[in-house]
Order: C-alpha cells, then sequence, then structure tokens
C-alpha cells in the first residue's frame, strides 16, 4: 500500500515542477500570441489528471462506479430535455448534489463525466476541457465545502453556492476560453468585450441553477441517502455476504 | 458427479425474525438442468444468490454450500466469477456497456484475458448465439428478448460449469420465452453446462428440465422429475398447483403418477379415454352469453383511429374501429410490437389520434377537459408501475394522490380507506414503492389509479412478472370492478389469462383489430393462438377451453373412473 | 451531432490510433499557430474532409453558419484592440492598425478550421474508438463512459414513459397553474432519479457478477492493426518529424504584436509546409485513392 502514495507524489512533484514550466516556455517561445491560450488548456488538463489517475488507481467498487454514471446520465438527459433555452442547464445542480452526498472526489467525476458525455450528443469542441473542468471543479468543491461544514442540506445556503460558482467559477472560466480564442492575451478591449459578452448567458445559468437546486435539491437528497443507507453504498462493506 | 452440495441452509435478513430460507439440502449432480417452482417471495431468488456469494444479499446464513467440494465462500473471486454464472430478471438492468460487443466482452476483461483470447471467446458465443447480426450495434436498439439473449452470451462467455437464472423470462414476450428457454437447452445438453432456473412459465420448462423443486416459504418441499410433479403437488394441496401447466392439471385431476409434460402426450393419451366421437360435445353456443348491455352507450368506441409517434414514422394504429360496452372485461391480445400498448395510449388520451375520433362514454375525448379526463373517468395502469411512484412510502404516496384529486380533505380520506381495503393495502403502507415484489407494486399502483373512482380503467400488462395466485387475486378485483359497474380493458401477452376471466377479447395484428368476440367464441375460432387447454382438447371436445372446462367434460365422459 | 458519415469515407475504417493523431495534430496547430499559410492549409483540408465525410451537408452549414462568425471575429479585433505599431486608419477617433486586422483574420480562421474540424472529429471518432483509445490509460474511466453513454438513451425512454403516466393520473407537465407545472415536473425528475438509482444497484451486482473489481482488468478492443495502419502511421510519423523540425527551426513563426512578424517562405520552409499539406490531406488522399481502385475494378469487371 505505501507505493501508492509515492507515486502519487511523483507525479505531482513531474507535473508541477516538469510538466508546467515545460509548457509555458514552450508557449513563451514558440507560439507568441497564442500563449495564453495554449497554457491555460494545458495546465487544465493537468490539474485534471491526478483527479482522474486517483480514481483509476484505487479500483472503485461496481456500485461506486454505477451511481456516478447514473448520476452523470441524468445531467446529460436534463440538459438535453432543456436545450432549446441556451444555457438553461441543470447539469451544475445535479454535480452539487453529487458532490455532497458523495463526497469531493465523485462530485468532480460526475461533474468532468457530464461534460464529456453530454458534448458527444451536442458535439465535441476546443471547449469540452473547459467544461469538464468547470463543471468537475464545482462538484469537488462543493463537496469539499460539505465535509467542511461550510455547505449544508440548507436550502437557501445551497442556492447560494450553486448560483456564485456557476456564475464565477463556470461562467468565468467559459468565457475566459472564448475571450482568449479572439484576442491575443489578457487586458485588451478585446478581451474584455468577448468575457463580458457572456454575462447574460452566465446569469441565466446561474439562474437556472439556482431554481433547480431549489426544486431537486431535496427529493435528490432523500434518494442518495436512501440508496446509500439500503446498499451500505460508498462504504468498505461491499464486498462479499456475511 | 456432484457439483454442488448444500446441506442445512438457512438464511435469514438483517431485521427479520423468521428464517427466509430454511434447512435446505440439496445435491445437485454435474449437467442437471434444475426448475425452482413457488410462489414469488419464497425464496427462490435468495436462494439462488446464495449460490453466488459475489452478490449474496445481506444476513445471517447458516449451513454449508459446497462448490466441487470447496466451501463456496471459500473459493477465489476469480474462480466464483467465472465458474459460476448469474442471469436476472429485468434484461435492461443487467446491460453495462453501450455496445454488444463490449457486454459481450466485460467478463473477459474482468478476467485480465488478452485481447486474442477474448476475441475468439466473443465469436465464438456470437456465433453460436446467433447474434453477430447485431454484434456491433448499440444496446439501446434491441429488444427486450434480445437484450436478455445478449445477458445469457455475457455470462457464458466466461465459460460457466454452473448457470444460475433467476426468473429470466418474466419480463418478455411469449416469443422470446420460447426463444431463451430454447437456448438454455441448447446450452444446457450441447455443452453440459448445469442449470438452475427459477421460472413461472412451467409449460415450457417442464419439457426441458430434468428436475423439478418445489419451495414454500423459504422451504424446498419437492424434489422430483418434471413427470411427477402434478401428483406431488396435489397430494401437497398447495394453492401454486394453479400454475401448473393445462396438460399436466388435466391428467393430474383423474390419475396418478406420471403425468404428460406436453401437450402432444396430453393429447394423445386424451384420445386413447376416449373415442373420437364424444357423446355430447358441448358446442360454443350451449354456453351461456355475457349479457350484452346494448342500452347504454360504450364506454369506449373508436372510429377508424390511425396513429403514428412522428410525422415521418410508421403508423402504428392503423384505422382501428372498435366499441367496448360498459361493464365488461375486455382483453387485447396479439403479440410483441403490434400496437397493442399504443391503442391503450390512444384510448386514454395520452398520445391524439392524427385522424378518426375517440368517444368515452358517447363523448369525444378531446372535448372532456382534463380536470375531468383523469379524477373519475379514466384510470390507466403503464407496464411499469414504478413510473408511478412519487413518494417514499405506499401511504404518503396514495395520500397526495388523494389529496391533488379531491379538495376535500375528508372525501379523500374516505376514498383512500376504501382503496386501502379493496387492495389489502394495510400492511405495505409504511413500505418503499421499490422494495415490493412485484405483485404488489402492480396492486400498490392500482390502488393509486383507482382513487379517483374511474369509470373505466385501462390496464398494460397486468399480469407482467405475476405468479398464478397473485393472478387469480387481481381476477377477482376485476370481478368485483365489473360489479360496481366499471369497464376494465386490457392488453395482455397472457393468453390463458384472458381466456380466463375476460368477457371480451379482441387479436390485435400489425396495427389492426383482426378479430373481436365474446372470449370463448373467440378462442374457438382460433386455431394456434389459443390456451394449451384448448390445443389439447382440439378435436375431441370442442368447447374446452380451460383446463377446468376439459376436466369437467372428461368427467362428464367418465374418464379416469 | 451536425455530420454524419454517410459511408463514403475510406479513412475513417483505419485504426483509431492514426485517427486520433490525425485530428490532434491538426486541430493542435490550428488552435495555437496562426502561420497564414499554416492556417489556409488546415482550413483547407478539414472543409475538403466535412465534404468527403457528408457531402453537400457540410458545405451548407460551413457557409451557413462559418461565414458570419468568421467575419464577426475579423471585424472585432480590429475595433476593439488598438494596440500595434502601424496606424491603417482613425474611426472615431479610434486607430484602426494593421497588427490587429491581420490577427483578426488569422484568429478568425483559426476558429473556423477548430469548429469544422470538431465537426469531422465527432463523426469519425466514434464511442468505440475513442473508447479504445482511452481504455490502455484510463481503463475504468473509459468504461464509465461506455456505461454513461448506454445509460443516456435508456433514461430519455423511461422519462417518456414516466411523463406518459403521470399524465394519466393528472400530473402532468401540460396540466395546471404554472406552480402546479412546476411541482408535477419534479415529480417526474424525482421519480426518474428514484427509478435509475434503484436500478443501478441491480447493474452494479451484474458488473460484480461477472467479476468487476478483480485485479488485473484488461480492456478488449475490435480493432487490430493491419498493415495498411501501420503503414499509415509510419507515413504520418515521417511526416511529422519533418513539420516538427520546421516548428523548431522557427519556420511557423507568426507574432502580430507589436508589429506583423511572419515567418516568410524560404526552399526550407515551403518543404515543412508541404510535409504539413501532405499530412492534412491524408484523408482526402485515401479516399481518392479508393475511389480509384473501384472505378477500375468495375471497369475491369
Amino acid at each position: 500500500m505505501s507505493k501508492k502514495p509515492d507515486r502519487r507524489l511523483i507525479f505531482s512533484v513531474v507535473l508541477i515542477f516538469l510538466a508546467i514550466p515545460l509548457t509555458i516556455a514552450f508557449g513563451m517561445s514558440v507560439l507568441h500570441d497564442r500563449r495564453y491560450y495554449f497554457v491555460s488548456v494545458a495546465i487544465l488538463i493537468y490539474t485534471m489528471l491526478p483527479f482522474l489517475l486517483s480514481f483509476e488507481h484505487r479500483r472503485p467498487k461496481a456500485r461506486e462506479v454505477i451511481l456516478i454514471c447514473s448520476l452523470s446520465a441524468i445531467s446529460v438527459i436534463g440538459r438535453a430535455a432543456f436545450f432549446m433555452i441556451p444555457e438553461f442547464k441543470p447539469v451544475a445542480a445535479i454535480v452539487i448534489i453529487a458532490g455532497i452526498c458523495l463526497g469531493p472526489e465523485s462530485g468532480f467525476l460526475v461533474g468532468a463525466l457530464s461534460g464529456f458525455v453530454s458534448n458527444f450528443f451536442f458535439g465535441q469542441g476546443a471547449w469540452t476541457p473547459w467544461q469538464m473542468f468547470s463543471f468537475g471543479i464545482i462538484g469537488f468543491l462543493a463537496g469539499f465545502l460539505h465535509q467542511r461544514g461550510i455547505l449544508n442540506e440548507n436550502r437557501a445556503v445551497l442556492c447560494v453556492f450553486g448560483g456564485l460558482s456557476t456564475f464565477v467559477i463556470y461562467g468565468g472560466l467559459m468565457n475566459l476560453s472564448s475571450a482568449l480564442t479572439v484576442s491575443p492575451g489578457f487586458g485588451q478591449d478585446v478581451f474584455w468585450a468577448t468575457f463580458l459578452a457572456g454575462i447574460p448567458f452566465d446569469l441565466v445559468h446561474a439562474a437556472s441553477t439556482v431554481i433547480f437546486l431549489l426544486f431537486i435539491a431535496k427529493p435528490m437528497t432523500e434518494r442518495l441517502i436512501r440508496i446509500r443507507v439500503k446498499y451500505g453504498l460508498m462504504e468498505d462493506k461491499d464486498s462479499s455476504a456475511q | 458427479m456432484e457439483q454442488l452440495k448444500i446441506s442445512g441452509l438457512n438464511f435469514t435478513y438483517p431485521g427479520r425474525d423468521g428464517k427466509d430460507l430454511s434447512d435446505i439440502s440439496l445435491t445437485v449432480q454435474k449437467g442437471d438442468f434444475i426448475l425452482l417452482f413457488g410462489r414469488s417471495g419464497c425464496g427462490k431468488s435468495t436462494f439462488l444468490k446464495q449460490l453466488k456469494p459475489a452478490i449474496a444479499p445481506y444476513g445471517r446464513r447458516s449451513g454449508r454450500i459446497e462448490y466441487d467440494g470447496t466451501e463456496i465462500t471459500e473459493l477465489s473471486e476469480r474462480d466464483q466469477s467465472s465458474k459460476i454464472g448469474f442471469v436476472s430478471q429485468n434484461p435492461e438492468n443487467q446491460i453495462v456497456t453501450d455496445k454488444v460487443w463490449h457486454e459481450l466482452a466485460f467478463g473477459l476483461e474482468s478476467l485480465g484475458y488478452d485481447n486474442r483470447t477474448i476475441r475468439l471467446r466473443v465469436a465464438e458465443m456470437a456465433s453460436f448465439f446467433g447474434i453477430q447480426d447485431w454484434f456491433l450495434k448499440p444496446v439501446n436498439e434491441l429488444s427486450g428478448g434480445q437484450r436478455q439473449i445478449l445477458n445469457l452470451a455475457s455470462v457464458m462467455v466466461m465459460q460457466p460449469e454452473v448457470l444460475l437464472l433467476d426468473e429470466p423470462t418474466s419480463q418478455l414476450d411469449p416469443i422470446a420465452v420460447s426463444g431463451f428457454l430454447a437456448m438454455l437447452r441448447r446450452i444446457n445438453e450441447e455443452l453440459g453446462v448445469t442449470i438452475l432456473l427459477s421460472e413461472h412459465h412451467l409449460e415450457e420448462v417442464l419439457p426441458i428440465c430434468s428436475r423439478v423443486l418445489f419451495m414454500e416459504g423459504g422451504r424446498l418441499l419437492l424434489d422430483v422429475t418434471p413427470r411427477e410433479l402434478g401428483s406431488c403437488m396435489k397430494r401437497l394441496k398447495s394453492e401454486m398447483t394453479e400454475a401448473l401447466p393445462a396438460c399436466v392439471k388435466i391428467y393430474a385431476a383423474f390419475s396418478e403418477g406420471e403425468t404428460p409434460i406436453t401437450v402432444r402426450e396430453a393429447k394423445q393419451w386424451l384420445s386413447t379415454q376416449i373415442s373420437p366421437a364424444p357423446k355430447s360435445p358441448a358446442s360454443p353456443e350451449d354456453k351461456p352469453l355475457f349479457p350484452r348491455r346494448n342500452v347504454q352507450e360504450p364506454a369506449v368506441r373508436l372510429e377508424e383511429i390511425w396513429y403514428r409517434y412522428e410525422k415521418k414514422a410508421e403508423d402504428i394504429v392503423k384505422g382501428v374501429s372498435m366499441e367496448i360496452p360498459q361493464g365488461c372485461l375486455y382483453g387485447i391480445v396479439g403479440g410483441n410490437g403490434v400496437g397493442k400498448s399504443t391503442l391503450l395510449s390512444v384510448i386514454g388520451g395520452v398520445n391524439q389520434p392524427y385522424r378518426g375520433k375517440v368517444k368515452l362514454m358517447g363523448v369525444a375525448l378531446p372535448k372532456i377537459p382534463n380536470g375531468e379526463r383523469y379524477r373519475g373517468l379514466i384510470g390507466y395502469l403503464p407496464q411499469d408501475p414504478c413510473s408511478l411512484f412519487v413518494r417514499n412510502t405506499v401511504g404518503r404516496d396514495l395520500e397526495d394522490m388523494a389529496y391533488a384529486a379531491f379538495s376535500d380533505r375528508q372525501t379523500a380520506q374516505k376514498r383512500m380507506e376504501r382503496v386501502i381495503d379493496f387492495f389489502h393495502l394495510k400492511p405495505l403502507l409504511g413500505r418503499h414503492p421499490y422494495d415490493l415484489s412485484g405483485g404488489e407494486q402492480q396492486c400498490a399502483a392500482l390502488a393509486k389509479v383507482l382513487l379517483t373512482d374511474p369509470r373505466i380503467i385501462l390496464l398494460d400488462e397486468p399480469t407482467k412478472g405475476i405468479d398464478a395466485v397473485f393472478k387469480k387475486r387481481l381476477s377477482k378485483l376485476f370481478y368485483t370492478l365489473k360489479e360496481q359497474g366499471k369497464t376494465v380493458i386490457l392488453v395482455s401477452h397472457d393468453i390463458d389469462f384472458c381466456a380466463h376471466y375476460m368477457d371480451f377479447c379482441a387479436l390485435m395484428f400489425n396495427g389492426e383489430i383482426i378479430s373481436e368476440n365474446e372470449t370463448r367464441k373467440f378462442f374457438m375460432g382460433n386455431s394456434f393462438y389459443t390456451t394449451a387447454a384448448n390445443r389439447i382438447a382440439r378435436g375431441i371436445f370442442p368447447g374446452g377451453l380451460t383446463s377446468e372446462d376439459v376436466i369437467e367434460q372428461c368427467r362428464k365422459n367418465r374418464i379416469g373412473g | 451531432m451536425t455530420t454524419e458519415n454517410n459511408g463514403r469515407d475510406a479513412f475513417s475504417a483505419y485504426h483509431p490510433v492514426t485517427l486520433f493523431l490525425y485530428f490532434c495534430t491538426v486541430l493542435f496547430f490550428s488552435m495555437f499557430f496562426l502561420h497564414p499559410v499554416l492556417l489556409a492549409i488546415s482550413l483547407a483540408s478539414v472543409f475538403l474532409y466535412s465534404v468527403l465525410l457528408s457531402g453537400r451537408k457540410a458545405v451548407r452549414f460551413n457557409l451557413l453558419w462559418m461565414l458570419p462568425v468568421t467575419l464577426l471575429i475579423a471585424l472585432v479585433n480590429p475595433l476593439l484592440n488598438h494596440s500595434g505599431a502601424t496606424i491603417l486608419l482613425y474611426v472615431n477617433d479610434n486607430p484602426i492598425t494593421l497588427e490587429s486586422t491581420v490577427f483578426g483574420l488569422l484568429s478568425a480562421a483559426a476558429f473556423v478550421s477548430v469548429v469544422i474540424g470538431f465537426s469531422c472529429f465527432n463523426v469519425v471518432m466514434t464511442s468505440d474508438k475513442l473508447m479504445y483509445l482511452f481504455g490502455r490509460m484510463i481503463p475504468v474511466l473509459s468504461l464509465m463512459f461506455s456505461m454513461t453513454l448506454r445509460l443516456v438513451p435508456r433514461y430519455k425512454a423511461q422519462i417518456r414513459k414516466i411523463s406518459e403516466a403521470q399524465k394519466c393520473i393528472g400530473c402532468d407537465v401540460s396540466q395546471g397553474g404554472i406552480f402546479q407545472r412546476i411541482r408535477n415536473g419534479v415529480h417526474i425528475v424525482s421519480i426518474l432519479i428514484t427509478w435509475a438509482l434503484e436500478n443501478a444497484v441491480e447493474t452494479a451486482d451484474s458488473m460484480k457478477a461477472r467479476g468487476f473489481g478483480l485485479k488485473g482488468r484488461t480492456t478488449f478492443s475490435i480493432y487490430s492493426w493491419k498493415r495498411r495502419d501501420k503503414t499509415l502511421l509510419a507515413v504520418q510519423l515521417a511526416l511529422l518529424a519533418v513539420v516538427f523540425a520546421g516548428m523548431g527551426m522557427g519556420a511557423f513563426e507568426t507574432a502580430c504584436f507589436p508589429f506583423v512578424r511572419i515567418a516568410g517562405l524560404s526552399g526550407k520552409s515551403v518543404a515543412f509546409f508541404a510535409a504539413y499539406a501532405l499530412f492534412c490531406l491524408l484523408p482526402a488522399i485515401v479516399d481518392g485513392k479508393e475511389y480509384f481502385v473501384w472505378n477500375s475494378l468495375k471497369s475491369a469487371g
């Protein structure tokens, strides 16, 4: 068992001291006006890797796996159900509830998987890693804050967190990505114009998260807790009878 | 050779007093094909799952289960996974991945085989099961029957020595059932795999199995050959005698000993008992006809109904016209995908026909406001009762519905009490709807539908996955509803059920109603699509539709003494 | 998905690794390199490939949606970004610079190449292929990808069933006041969630029954390396080596600010661009070859 954390440590060290500086160096020296875009995409992917790999290495249980998949599929369906209203989607709400009920790691995975799979239906694009990361981090944060006792099942707190995280994290990151595709760097008017142009959409998205949380947080948490209790999910007694 | 040796097996679920399995001892030989038979909830599933520790439920277990001489829990996880295969009831739930090929490979991936080996084994199995045509397809394009065959195949690729099947055909239509069972027979005969199967379709399993176990209340009551089953069950006086196939029932009513187990054998036996020209063949006309209440408006009147799901899709319902009188039990039978369920949903107003008229109680359906339509006129029970439950307990679910339907709290309370009494739901009120058995779920859902006291009750496959005893109970409920003047319309694959209890039947084929008549006349007119009893008695007693009919006819002709 | 493979494309039948390498390269260079020649090559070849894949539909999509977006990006930059040394003219006292005009044009071309490139990606890289690619590196996650893909259509069908059932007991989203409708909608969602989670447990059992969680799980694939795949990969790698050498030697250097510097064309750099063009046109070359082979077979027969 002592081998595992070592490997993870080595991985992070390599990432922080080798991969990231190299990426930045490459971007700066070769890419000129595209350096910010390149570096941010690369760092996004580097940040997701440890989450994904550590999950992969601990060989998750069948019930854990299927639960994460079910929640992701539900959020994909939710996104499809409201596709006619732009940016009105329940993904963030479901991801937040997953984070709270199942912990930060599962929250991250539900977010990232929802992002990836829903784009499989709506079309992959340069936005895929950004979306995976944004939803993932929202789920992670929800789980993390819940563990710290800051975020509870109180609906008001939940809605505030949902609205803010959707607006700031998801909105911020997605606008950053589109701003970086059309402008050479930070700070110019083009950058800000593109960035700000996204805000009305972000407001709709944040509002949709609040609305969904308001309505489905309670029934959904109830159901997740029932499943956890009834089948002893996410606990170690999963393996054998007796 | 002994493959499984079970001695003194007891099992109790956590938090329960009585034993859920008590003192089961059994030896299974290599190559046995064993049918496990009993009411739902008698412990069949619990027992089967004990033989596969990876999925055994939590609880207290005592006694020994030996697999090839080793205690089963001491087998390595690897051996357990590959040597003992398990197929359960719901074909959808067992499928894990999105493509057929991937599903087939899933088990072998878990066992860590290399690509070459998996390729070979998957190809072998796909050929054995004849699934090469849909090998690359996504699983959601398969039919229910194909899905269950896929589940079976993806267990078989792991080359198990024992195959455990827990009511694998209860969710399938009759044709798919035969296909599935034929496949099991091949697996048993050609590959020598030991099979333990729990099943309600005795008629088709008896001829292919080698032993029958009968369970009741967690006990193993019988361990006999298929031919001995009839007389043994008769001696036990169990209520499950009801579930025996017609050929067994008819024979066992007169003779002891080994019964015929196929229609052919029963027919041969019957013709040796009786001279070709029976004394008084009861023609259908002799039977009293069900009173047709022509004075009233028909409950349902369809005028040239056409329906399709999408503009460019094919027509599902093609110009159906029919009249269903008030206060009768009406069954619509037919194969899979002929449009029965769709027709029912059109009658229920869920889907609107693009041509033609639906009239309920003489009023055109679109003219009935939604508020009235589902508040006292139509009650519709969909195929999957689970799609109705909203709340955590049966009681709260009913309350919710009652308060939504009646603004007056007292009326709501009263209505609820009546429904709860009618369906004997008292003991279930505190349970979660998903923790109930299939039959109980059906009742709870039906109770919810009947809360609004509808005059027309539409039921989609109400007998799916329900055992014989529960079916009988359901039929009594239907009779009571009929006495109250309600109209019950059901769509079903279950020919026997319709033949026994419906007043009228209609055959649907390819989007059209092909024939329609009073039940007896209806089935007399069919030569293949009819009950087993009728097929046995055909040419001997023309009037025999149910096994009870045939037995009565035989009595009249003094067979067996 | 906007487009579908209509069966004319032979390139997409090659081994997933070669396909993935193709898309990664083309998308990488279109996203991050603004050299006009490079962009022209990328844009022309992804456009050609999208037509090969989806025929007239692709042309319509590309012109209808891509043209306005291109114009927008190309216009927004000079109008809003005034950095750059060379002033072309003034609009409302605001300088329009050459640098930012060039950048606008180039980033618009890049954007369009990426979008069209992804539209081809979505057709060619089916779930099976993605699963194969990721299955080696992250087997559990790629299995989860497959499982989620399986659940989505299943849940879709179930939602339909649930809303029909709810409609029949008078709890439909199309009935009642707005509050009642939301309540009914939430009911439908919670029924779906309950149903999904309860059924998930049985799926988990089915996974466990088939040995999920044992040590040393492998990943099966229906793809195998044929000789033609290996040949293609070798060609790809050789071309890529040339392209990367060019990148190392600065042949693709482009910077717009503070003033436009674009690496010029020389004998050497023409070779690099040719290598890149050849790489980008591989699908067209493969498809063309296939077309001639079939035609000659037909005429021979």
